[in-house]
């Protein structure tokens, strides 16, 4: 008994010891376990793995052996001293020695650079290294989907093809036809129309003048352009046709005109032979009113009215503007045209680079842009519908205001305003009901293709505000495709009738990386980017400038289920798949080499296809967490008090929350806060922000006041190497369209980027592979010339006012004044006012040295004229090494 | 009495012009938003605006005329600074090619180019026409409700009657309306599921009425079977209807000739006020189902802030309101022989 007893009270002390030894354990929050979150051997293999992939990524950039070795080295004696390191700060000091040392062996590009001329291969393996650089620096932000989706057509309709293709479609009218009369349709000659929708009538068809990409789709049906897209024979692709072109482009290369089609290199004067009444080409109108007009033969000169009509700056019209304010696809003279008459001054449309002429019993026309480019890109700018012939008879006898539209007592309809030269021609224009087309028997291919009768746009204006109008009607019969809804996926995404488009965006959440130093170089009070008051300054969140992190953040995306739910295409790619590195070919960015190599950081093996990876997500973050307390930039909190980390995501609107935003936050916060991460210590919160509209959100995230923010830019599809523009940190540069940012794209030390054996800066590098850059000893990109202005006003309002234009490569640069222009802004009745003339006559220029010198002898009765806010535009044309341009200055007296 | 008539209308033009300054003034108060796209197109929907006189642009900061909408870096010194015109500067100019010209402007979005006033010529018929059918339907039925209702005072047609009138009443019409084009036009496809295009068969068209206006009827039928019902239990609780009863006069005849008489005397005038609420009720409800009236006008001036339409489509609210207005007062007058407004003692 006794030692039953003594057995009980042993028993009893171990499971007291056993309870005791837990509870403790359990009852000591207190004793808090800090980072590193990851062992030191673990980080180092990360550190060390990122070191090779680094210098992996350059070597095949390197041709010289010497380089190559030193690299070599650099990198081996980087990964010995990341394995001596003995604490995570001294590892990544290792890794910054080593990235220095290997970025120090490779020379740097310097002087006058130019890539434009090189392969399409070429300039996509330099898309290739842009887009790593982005992706690297979490620049490209983080991807969620395409706004590709799931569209249904009618039974009656057969599709020109079932798959579709990106940046055609499924060529519905062009190849496609209508097997059957759409029952609900009561107008007998309309029952084999193609019916579809619109939220919104337009009011006018004219996207000459309109800012609308609707108006374009009602313009779309009836206009035609000098080469058109057809589906190719085997249905996957499409090919290029000239269409009121009668032939191929000829480039104007060594004085002499190429073979149409032959030439392959770059040129920036083109001509091609067009489509007159001499070959049958002749407008067509179904209105009663321009009957006369009907039938009208198309004359030579009518290839020239669109653009008199669009660059005339008393017009007013939007896409004039565009036109001769864009940079890419310029045409010569345009903008200095526009710019004259729109100072009130009378111009010469003959320095415009479009010309229509005939010769040796051919008609041509020619153009010219301000830049050399490929024959492809020089078609594809040229081939806007904007630039469809108009008789200038036509245009005076309808008015410039009417074109396209309604007269202001609605009398005549767009109906009446227009004449056709594309595939179908206006029928009928009910305001806010209905717009219909007819086939137009004129077109220059009415007998081989658009079969399909008719188009009839009804406008449904309840889509405004049910999402799901469109597809009620479509389900009804009324009309013949529509999208489906995301509450109507589940039921409708399996249907037969349904298909899947892809997208020409992809939705990004953009990241402010930006560490608070740099935030304030590009937003603070004296901002290069904007500037902010000190009130208003952007507290950034220093976790976001970690790399580790903003991969996690991406790692921890189910983008497939994400994106699947919600009826969109999932993506992890910064374009979209619309875009294409070789156009010609058909081939689609994403599916080349160096894109693949780009985004492999994003793709690493225990991911899913779209980059998901809970476990990675977690690891690092752990890593970012273990590297933020090693710098001493976080201290941890506590299980019971942990350090809150606050990021707020911007969206558009506040509907966004349900629709996009918590299932984010879900995904995010699931990863982050979960134990493993940091023993509890953090604590991730993720708060939603919506504005009033999508600007307030771009807003944001141009002025970096945002962490981060929902997204997306459309560019150009035909040519993704200038849309990286978008990743510039400078304003002029991207237009003020930076989204992401987290470094000075300018400065070569912001990250190794490294091409044809030498190091970049980024800007560099995208200046070289679009146009030309010059790049001073730091490959920072500048200017071809730097100037000073300086003026020395007299008593009797006369002055004298010197330009001093420092040349940056004098020896091979020249730089020759056209003209010099005087203005001023003023204030006439509480609004800014304008007024300019040409000064030239008093204008002296001195070329010396690599120094252009402009000296202005300002006469006192202009002086006095433009005393208030005079100012000085120069109007130059500079030359450097092969590459010219023409341009504007403006110095300003202050 | 035409004394007091020029007076009314004299203020109710008066009302007009303040409720119209107010307008423009806080309209065009309302921020700027800024356009989307790459520079050249931000710089061309400005340009647009400068073309339209609403803004104006300089090459040089111009502190005097305040904050720039926006500004653009071009590089080589290039700079452009937008600045909104200033707003009564605007309205002076608005105010005159109206008083000068009777020019409200023409239309920048919505049917560019176009007069405004031309555009509310077309559709103010389609609005007047829909909202005075309601009218016309709404009045006999929702009095004869209400004075089935009176005469069943607290029996169990009165407590249907009104029970079902105060869940009516709830029910604004533009969600009535959702429901119904649900149910009759999608799901029996018994009416239109929107209003017919021009060139739909005559038979659509008289169909596409029967929706709004049985949607906005429904709001006032209540209304009115209401306010019948409390009237006439007034009335027919008074002591002269008592007197008319003890001389000798039937029940019918009582109320025939006396209570509803008297009943009607508030009534009347209360069509008026409902015609002036149904206008207003029916801008959401024009939109829902594509009438092209001025309602659905409103709505969208409104969001694309295509001012000139916005002011014309308000003008005439205003107008339309405060006309019905003056004639609710004079009509008093006419109803009710005791009312003399404006007579001298």
């Amino acid at each position: 008994m006794r030692n039953l007893f003594k057995r009980f009270m042993v028993v009893l002390g171990i499971a007291c010891a056993v309870v005791a030894v837990a509870s403790c354990k359990n009852c000591s929050p207190s004793k808090t376990t800090t980072g590193p979150y990851i062992e030191l051997e673990d980080y180092k293999d990360y550190v060390k793995y990122e070191l090779e992939s680094l210098v992996a990524k350059v070597t095949p950039q390197l041709s010289d052996a010497t380089v190559k070795d030193n690299v070599n080295t650099a990198k081996e004696e980087g990964l010995a001293d990341i394995d001596a390191a003995s604490s995570v700060l001294a590892v990544m000091t290792s890794f910054d020695n080593a990235k220095a040392a290997v970025a120090n062996c490779i020379p740097i590009a310097t002087g006058l650079q130019s890539y434009t001329n090189e392969s399409v291969d070429e300039k996509t393996k330099i898309l290739g290294i842009l887009e790593q650089y982005g992706v690297d620096l979490g620049l490209t932000g983080i991807s969620l989907f395409e706004n590709g989706g799931y569209v249904m057509y009618n039974d009656r309709i057969t599709l020109g093809t079932e798959n579709y293709i990106t940046n055609y479609g499924f060529g519905t009218l062009p190849e496609g036809s209508i097997n059957a009369d759409l029952a609900f349709e009561t107008n007998a000659n309309w029952k084999r129309y193609y019916h579809t929708y619109d939220s919104t009538d337009p009011g006018t068809a004219n996207y000459l003048n309109a800012n609308d990409s609707r108006v374009g789709d009602f313009y779309g049906y009836f206009a035609a352009s000098y080469y058109t897209n057809f589906m190719n024979d085997t249905k996957d692709g499409y090919t290029w046709t000239p269409e009121l072109a009668k032939t191929q482009l000829s480039a104007y290369v060594d004085g002499a005109w190429t073979e149409p089609g032959e030439y392959s290199g770059q040129a920036a004067k083109w001509r091609f032979e067009v489509r007159t009444g001499k070959d049958g080409l002749k407008y067509n109108t179904l209105s009663t009113l321009r009957q006369k007009y009907n039938n009208r033969d198309v004359a030579l000169e009518d290839y020239l009215t669109p653009f008199k009509l669009l660059l005339d700056a008393t017009n007013g019209f939007f896409r004039g503007s565009e036109f001769a304010n864009s940079t890419t696809g310029a045409i010569k003279g345009a903008k200095e045209y526009y710019t004259t008459v729109k100072g009130g001054k009378a111009a010469d449309f003959s320095t415009v680079g479009v010309k229509a002429y005939e010769e040796a019993g051919k008609e041509y026309f020619e153009f010219e842009y301000t830049q050399p480019y490929s024959a492809y890109y020089a078609r594809y700018y040229i081939s806007s519908s904007l630039y469809m012939p108009i008789p200038q008879e036509f245009l005076d006898e309808v008015g410039v205001e009417n074109y396209i539209g309604f007269n202001a007592d609605k009398t005549q309809t767009p109906v009446d305003n227009v004449l056709s030269l594309g595939a179908y021609t206006l029928e009928r224009w009910d305001s806010g009901q209905q717009v219909v087309y007819k086939k137009n028997p004129n077109y220059v291919f009415a007998s081989t293709k658009y079969q399909i009768e008719g188009v009839h746009i009804n406008i449904l204006t309840a889509a405004n505000t049910d999402p799901e109008a469109g597809f009620k009607e479509f389900l009804d019969g009324h009309i013949d495709s529509a999208s489906i809804p995301q509450s109507k996926l589940a039921e409708y995404s399996s249907d037969p009738r349904t298909r899947i488009t892809t997208g020409d965006s992809v939705f990004k959440l953009n990241v402010n990386a930006l560490d608070q130093e740099t935030w304030e170089k590009f937003f603070g009070v004296n901002g290069t980017v904007t500037t902010t008051d000190k009130d208003n300054y952007w507290q950034v969140e220093p976790i976001l400038s970690n790399t580790y992190f903003v991969k996690g953040l991406s790692f921890a995306i189910d983008r497939f289920q994400y994106a699947s739910a919600r009826g969109f295409v999932p993506s992890i790619n910064y374009f979209s798949s619309a875009y294409m590195s070789d156009p010609e070919e058909g081939v689609a960015y994403n599916t080349t080499t160096p894109h693949k190599d780009a985004i492999k950081g994003l793709l690493p093996s225990g991911t899913d296809d779209y980059g998901y990876s809970l476990e990675l997500a977690r690891e690092y973050f752990r890593i970012a967490l273990t590297e933020l307390e090693a710098q001493g930039i976080y201290t941890p909190g506590t299980k019971e008090k942990p350090r809150v980390i606050e990021l707020e995501c911007a969206w558009f609107i506040p509907a966004y929350q349900e629709q996009f935003h918590n299932a984010l936050e879900n995904y995010w916060e699931t990863a982050f806060n979960d134990e493993s991460v940091s023993h509890g210590n953090y604590q991730l919160d993720i708060k939603f922000y919506a504005g009033a509209t999508a600007e307030e959100c771009y807003d944001k995230m141009q002025q970096g006041q945002f962490d981060i923010a929902f997204g997306a830019i459309s560019g150009d599809p035909m040519n993704p190497l200038s849309f990286m523009q978008m990743l510039s940190s400078d304003v002029v540069l991207s237009a003020g369209f930076t989204l992401n940012w987290a470094v000075d794209t300018n400065d070569v030390d912001s990250a190794l980027l490294v091409y044809d054996g030498k190091r970049w800066s980024y800007d560099g590098l995208y200046n070289a592979a679009n146009s030309f850059a010059v790049l001073d000893d730091n490959s920072t990109s500048s200017s071809p010339f730097d100037y000073d202005f300086s003026y020395q006003a007299n008593a009797d309002n006369s002055g004298e006012g010197v330009v001093t234009v420092t040349l940056a490569l004098k020896d091979i640069t020249t730089f020759t004044v056209s003209d010099v222009v005087i203005f001023h802004n003023f204030v006439k009745n509480g609004a800014a006012a304008y007024e300019e003339e040409t000064i030239m006559e008093h204008a002296q220029v001195e070329v010396k040295d690599g120094v252009v010198t402009i000296t202005i002898d300002c006469p006192a009765d202009l002086g006095a004229k433009y005393a208030d806010g005079l100012g000085f535009d120069i109007y130059y044309t500079i030359k450097v090494g092969e590459y010219d341009s023409t341009s504007i200055f403006s110095v300003y007296v202050e | 009495m035409f004394k007091y008539v020029l007076k009314r209308i004299g203020l109710a033009l008066i009302t007009t012009f303040i409720i119209l300054s107010l307008t423009f003034i806080l309209i065009k108060l309302l921020p700027f938003e800024k356009p989307g796209g790459q520079q050249n197109t931000r710089i061309a929907v400005y340009d647009r605006e400068v073309y339209l006189g609403y803004m104006t642009f300089s090459k040089t900061p111009r502190p005097e005329l305040g904050d720039p909408v926006d500004q653009f870096d071009l590089g080589n010194g290039q700079r452009r600074y937008y600045y909104k015109v200033p707003v009564m500067k605007q309205y002076v100019k608005w105010l005159k090619n109206i008083i000068t010209r009777w020019d409200w402007g023409r239309s920048t979005k919505v049917e560019p180019n176009v007069d405004a006033v031309v555009i509310i010529g077309e559709r103010l018929p389609y609005s007047i026409k829909i909202n005075i059918i309601s009218v016309l339907f709404s009045v006999p039925i929702g009095i004869l409700l209400g004075i089935w209702a009176a005469l069943k005072k607290n029996k169990l047609t009165d407590h249907i009657i009104s029970t079902v009138v105060m869940i009516c009443i709830s029910i604004p019409s533009f969600v009535l309306i959702t429901f119904l084009i649900l149910i009759f036009g999608y799901k029996l496809h018994w009416i239109p599921t929107f209003w017919p295009n021009p060139t739909n068969p005559i038979s659509d068209k008289i169909l596409a009425y029967i929706l709004p206006v049985f949607c906005l009827s429904f709001g006032s039928i209540c209304g009115y079977c209401r306010f019948t019902r409390a009237e006439l239990c007034d009335v027919i609780e008074s002591d002269y209807l008592l007197l008319a009863r003890t001389k000798g006069l039937t029940k019918k005849q009582a109320i025939l000739r006396h209570a509803l008489r008297n009943a009607m005397v508030p009534i009347v005038p209360s069509i008026l006020a409902e015609f002036i609420g149904i206008l207003g009720g029916s801008m959401i409800l024009e939109g829902l189902y594509r009438i092209p009236g001025i309602g659905s006008l409103f709505i969208e001036s409104l969001s694309s802030k295509d001012y000139n339409i916005l002011f014309v489509d308000m003008a005439i609210f205003t107008t339309i309101s405060l006309i019905a207005g003056v004639i609710l007062d004079i009509s008093y007058g006419f109803i009710d022989p005791r009312i003399r407004m404006g007579a001298k003692k």
